[in-house]
């Protein structure tokens, strides 16, 4: 540290990291307070310069690790969107280049509706009736008399899994600020995001609505209530004005595992925190909410063999020309449709996909890589 | 402020930029998060629209990984990413009329005021002087100040500056020079207070 000794200028101080940070935390390891009592002349300069570093504060801005986290995802989300065909390996981030498309939120919902039936026989149906009655988007009602789940697409490209013994009603094509749609039973929700038009589930006495990026919920059946459950991302719930005369205007924020129970008899919610600590609740998850998308360098037979299973459709694929393709993405959180999509995508142009009720066609030449 | 020793912050950025050019995830994100926030209250200092700020460095980022084979070996990142940013936005207000309306790259205006260390100040005289030194400091013309941030906050040297402004060495080390000499004229009369305190408190 003796190039100190030819300091002449307030500049030579202020440059001088070892000299700030004496200044500023006081870590003085390299002796600056004995040096600068070596000479009254030298004193006067670093008196100087300490002030002129007081006088220049710039203020840390302490960005949450969270935001820096989400800002990098932004970038890798930029980088897919701006690497075509360039790139030989496969490799998809999270919501890359959809959201150009439409980034996609997931959620789930499960109104239980059977037993209540016996508790207030017309009730709910009463709701749902009314609800669709005075929607005049000129809905269009599916109802699943099947044993098995129906997947249903929607105009936004959102899908979703509707059970045995439910009805959804929702309108061809979504015009307006809001999607509506309205159901009765039980149903599994994967919206494509948009945060100009919102996305609403009229469930009998409980509205649900999406206001958050990349989420899921699910709530469970057997139950005299109506339950929302939040896999990941943000919802609200709120009661339907409607059957609550009386009004209380609450609306609930879940997060992801938290859920929601409305419990019929009495109007009433209940928060439940932590799922994994409510019976009913475990015991209910559906097989589309415990498997995962994350594939990493895995067959393309085994990943659709993982979407015939969570959606319990029937995938039929040239099996000869894709026997050596192996795909490494992420599908957690997208709607069907775009989960297919992503895979026809990486696949290669010259893969397509069509979708007839629950019979899936890949058509594809092979993968071009 | 940098408290870290000088020598190993370049020598991990140099590693981590060889690593980044070859393609090594890893060492863009590491980069990535140690700069963003520095790059975040830089880029406030030209415009208040924090959301356009971000999505600028965002873009260099971007640019940086998709580009990233035709990289210079050898560059100081902290500079090139101070500048690539500076650069983003010039063009992007330039373009933007919503964003701030301004017509030239050379132009764009540095806002920031810098604060006062108050906590590490015990004497009344010397907040005085520490305040009115502070006034005068704002005062400067923002070119002055963006330098002064630079050399002096972000460390980088004058030779960089100049290439950061788009002016020649001299001029840099001018913008610096006046800022200080300047101030210090304004400032002389408390000088001789400033002498006697500077004795008191060693």
């Amino acid at each position: 540290m003796q190039k100190r000794n030819k300091y002449t200028e307030i500049e030579d101080f202020l440059a001088d990291d070892s000299f700030q940070s004496w200044v500023r935390t006081n870590a003085d390891l390299e002796n600056w307070e004995e040096w600068t009592l070596e000479n009254p002349i030298r004193a006067k300069l670093v008196e100087e310069a300490r002030l002129w570093i007081l006088a220049m504060r710039v203020p840390e801005n302490n960005l949450h690790p969270s935001i820096i986290q989400t800002a990098l995802v932004a970038t890798w989300n930029k980088i897919e969107k701006n690497e075509t065909t360039t790139k030989k390996e496969i490799k998809l981030w999270n919501n890359n280049w959809l959201r150009s498309i439409a980034a996609v939120l997931v959620f789930g919902l499960l109104a239980s509706w059977a037993y209540s039936h016996l508790f207030i026989p017309t009730n709910s149906n009463q709701i749902y009736n009314e609800l669709v009655h005075d929607n005049d988007e000129g809905l269009v009602e599916q109802t699943n008399n099947s044993n098995k789940p129906q997947i249903i697409t929607l105009s936004d490209g959102s899908s979703v899994l509707l059970q045995p013994k439910s009805k959804l009603s929702y309108p061809k094509i979504f015009i307006g600020n809001e999607r509506r749609v309205y159901l009765s039973g039980e149903g599994f929700f994967e919206i494509s995001k948009n945060p100009q038009k919102p996305f609403l589930v009229f469930a009998n006495e409980i509205v649900t609505k999406v206001v958050g990026t990349s989420f899921r919920i699910s709530a469970f059946s057997n139950e005299p209530n109506v339950e929302v459950l939040v896999r990941t991302g943000k919802v609200k719930v709120q009661s339907n004005e409607m059957v609550l005369t009386f009004n209380k205007k609450e609306e609930i924020t879940l997060l992801p595992n938290e859920a929601i129970r409305f419990t019929r008899k009495n109007s009433t919610f209940d928060k439940i925190t932590d799922i994994t600590k409510d019976e009913t609740l475990i015991h209910s998850v559906r097989s589309i909410e415990q498997l995962s998308f994350d594939f990493s360098d895995i067959p393309v037979s085994q990943i659709f063999k993982t979407i015939e299973q969570a959606y319990l459709v029937d995938v039929e694929f040239p099996k000869e020309k894709l026997k050596d393709c192996h795909l490494t993405t992420s599908l957690n959180d997208q709607p069907l449709p775009e989960k297919l999509k992503i895979i026809c995508k990486a696949l290669g142009n010259n893969t397509s996909y069509e979708m007839n009720g629950n019979q899936i066609i890949i058509n594809s030449d092979g993968c071009n890589y | 402020m940098n408290i870290k020793s000088k020598h190993t912050t370049v020598l991990d950025d140099s590693i981590l930029w060889s690593e980044l050019r070859a393609g090594d995830e890893k060492a863009f994100s590491v980069l990535f998060e140690k700069y963003y926030e520095h790059l975040v209250r830089y880029g406030n200092s030209f415009s208040n629209h924090s959301e356009k700020v971000q999505d600028c460095i965002q873009d260099v980022f971007a640019d940086i990984w998709l580009y990233k084979h035709s990289l210079s070996d050898n560059c100081n990142v902290k500079a090139y990413l101070l500048s690539s940013v500076r650069k983003r936005i010039a063009r992007l207000q330039e373009r933007d009329h919503i964003f701030r309306k301004i017509a030239s790259t050379n132009t764009i205006e540095f806002l920031f005021d810098f604060s006062i260390e108050h906590q590490l100040i015990i004497d009344e005289s010397s907040a005085d002087k520490v305040n009115k030194l502070n006034k005068l400091i704002n005062l400067l013309p923002s070119r002055q100040k963006e330098a002064l941030y630079l050399r002096y906050h972000q460390g980088l040297s004058v030779e960089q500056i100049a290439e950061m402004l788009d002016v020649n060495y001299q001029s840099a080390n001018n913008l610096l020079h006046r800022a200080l000499l300047n101030l210090r004229k304004d400032w002389s009369t408390n000088i001789p207070l400033l002498l006697l305190l500077s004795h008191s408190i060693l």
